[in-house]
């Protein structure tokens, strides 16, 4: 990380670049050919107003605080436990975010090079491990922003030949079953679109718990904002990306769609494979799509970046288990006060550890046709209780210790408690067989709102019957002890508020398109 | 180090390579099953335009901060 001095236009498209890998890409084809438009709340919904409220009312605390990790917030705000249990639940997501990433690689090594899977997951490993020892974390951000660049202009082409070849966005309306092309109209019960979601369940799960979730906790993202070059421009950060990031929509999600068109018209010769349970695997939607579209040239390219990209988020989500599990497991509980030559070896070996842990969670992934319904399991079981705690944590000064500690634990238990007594698909439901979901996504939307909502309840309980601490030892921690900045002197454009109004106004006229 | 320029160099570059494959290259290796476009030569096109936007705007700002 370079310091405090990079620009808002490269922090802000770092913080969108840092949700829009090569995992991402994929994964919201997959959604897009699965779930159809509703996908794009995933943007809409599920993005810009969580980004907007971090930059608007969170970002003062990070970047005001001297912590430099989400456990390090807890740590300082309630107590040891609260961070040690938040360090070891982000240290599961890191391996599974990377065991998705490494399985989406290993298709794609298949695809192109015809290996067999078990082939072509292990060479993805090695490409991983290698890479994080010749250490290509540097200059992440710089890197980011590039990959940004080229993920839209190499992937644009392919949005608006696939959607041209399948009939123009009318065609597609006019011959998809017309839940697969409204965002909204076929939300009021959840039998009628194809993510089987009701509103409440997409608003809830999704729109809040999920996306406030991700964005106001997820430090592989905020960090991106911690390098801008002052507190107004960190705040301007998130919002200055919300321009980009709703319109990114129509170069990730519309290509699914077509992919779905397409393979609905026999002419093409067009046909998503097959996954391991028999159904099609959403998860090659794009990679197909590429191969039938992109000519020898702007294909290597396309792959390439693809690659690129798998690597730097494999070896960012590496490098994340390795810093948590150290300093914040190892370091902290383990064998504290050795010296630092004994935690970079501990360091390397945690990186092996965690790239032979990623091998058997892309073994969990092989469950998934698509692997975006993985990612959103993982999140709402770690992110969507740890939200609870952040809100209460930072706007609530009677939260105690013990009622976070005591809502985290209880609130990921309910998470993982309704996994095993739901089914979804073929997921699920290990322990007993209460209620069936239509779809996986709707089963983590509903997880998500399970876990938060639990966490919530019982940290106030044990709140209200537990001791708080005093005002003077959450300065700069809570709002209302927390310096708040007025940008009023500031150009308009510099200011949160208009800025806020006029992603607001286009964020509505995109969802009226689409309704 | 001004990102713009790097980024305007990269696609500038890539741009090119693309532009003169697609306008040079036998058909026969630029084929693609579900399109008769010529993708290369498109896409090359629009990367030149944006790297070399990039460089525009990098060499004004540096033109500005000199003066």
């Amino acid at each position: 990380m370079s310091g405090r001095s990079v620009p808002v236009w490269i922090t802000s498209l770092a913080f969108i670049a840092a949700n829009l890998g090569a995992v991402e890409l994929i994964g919201m084809a997959a959604s897009g050919a699965k779930y159809g438009i509703m996908t794009a709340h995933f943007y809409w919904l599920g993005a810009i107003p969580a980004m907007l409220f971090m930059g608007i009312f969170m970002m003062p605390f990070y970047y005001g605080s001297k912590a430099r990790s989400v456990p390090e917030y807890l740590k300082l705000r309630f107590d040891e436990k609260t961070r040690a249990f938040n360090a070891f639940s982000f240290a599961v997501m890191t391996i599974f975010s990377s065991g998705a990433s490494m399985y989406a690689l290993g298709k794609l090594l298949q695809l192109v090079l015809g290996w067999d899977f078990t082939t072509s997951v292990l060479a993805s490993a090695a490409i991983v491990l290698a890479y994080t020892f010749l250490g290509g974390l540097t200059s992440a951000i710089y890197n980011e922003v590039l990959q940004f660049f080229l993920i839209v202009l190499g992937f644009a082409p392919l949005a608006i030949l696939s959607v041209q070849k399948a009939g123009g966005w009318a065609g597609i309306m006019a011959r998809l079953p017309a839940n697969y092309t409204h965002a909204w109209r076929y939300m009021g019960s959840a039998s009628e679109n194809p993510m089987g979601v009701e509103l409440f369940g997409m608003v809830a799960g999704l729109g809040f718990v999920l996306s406030f979730g991700y964005w106001c906790t997820n430090f592989l993202v905020v960090q991106r904002a911690m390098a801008a070059e002052s507190m107004s421009a960190a705040r301007r950060t998130p919002l200055v990306g919300t321009l980009p990031k709703m319109f990114l929509p129509f170069i990730v999600i519309l290509p699914g769609i077509a992919a779905l068109m397409l393979s609905k018209m026999p002419e093409m010769h067009y046909s998503l494979p097959l996954s391991a349970n028999g159904g099609p695997d959403y998860t090659q939607a794009l990679t197909t799509l590429m191969a039938k579209f992109y000519p020898a040239g702007i294909l290597g390219l396309g792959m390439t970046g693809l690659m690129a990209s798998f690597m730097s988020g494999m070896a960012g989500n590496v490098t994340a288990f390795n810093t948590v599990f150290t300093y914040d497991i190892y370091q902290s509980y383990i064998r504290p006060g050795a010296d630092d030559r004994h935690y970079l070896t501990v360091g390397r070996v945690i990186t092996v550890v965690g790239v032979v842990l990623s091998v058997f969670a892309t073994y969990v992934a092989t469950r998934y046709n698509n692997i975006m319904d993985l990612l959103q399991l993982v999140f709402g079981c770690v992110n969507a209780p740890l939200f609870a705690t952040f809100l209460l944590g930072m706007f609530w000064k009677r939260s105690t210790a013990n009622g976070a500690f005591a809502g985290l634990t209880i609130g990921t238990g309910a998470a993982v408690l309704t996994l095993c007594t739901t089914v979804a698909e073929n997921n699920g439901g290990w322990l007993a067989h209460w209620h069936q979901f239509p779809s996986q996504m709707a089963q983590n939307f509903w997880i998500a709102i399970i876990a938060f909502s639990t966490c919530f309840v019982i940290s106030v309980l044990v709140s209200l019957m537990t001791t708080p601490r005093t005002d003077k030892e959450m300065e700069g921690l809570v709002y209302g002890l927390t310096k708040v900045p007025h940008d009023a002197t500031a150009k308009w454009y510099e200011r949160p508020a208009p800025l806020t109004a006029l992603v607001i106004v286009l964020l509505l006229i995109l969802n009226v398109w689409f309704r | 180090m001004d990102l713009r320029v790097p980024s305007g160099w990269f696609f500038t570059l890539v741009g090119l390579i693309l532009i003169g494959w697609g306008l040079f290259a036998p058909a026969e290796l630029q084929r693609a099953d579900l399109t008769t476009t010529n993708v290369n030569l498109y896409s090359g096109i629009t990367m030149l335009v944006f790297g070399v936007f990039l460089l525009l705007l990098a060499w004004r700002a540096a033109a500005r901060s000199n003066a």
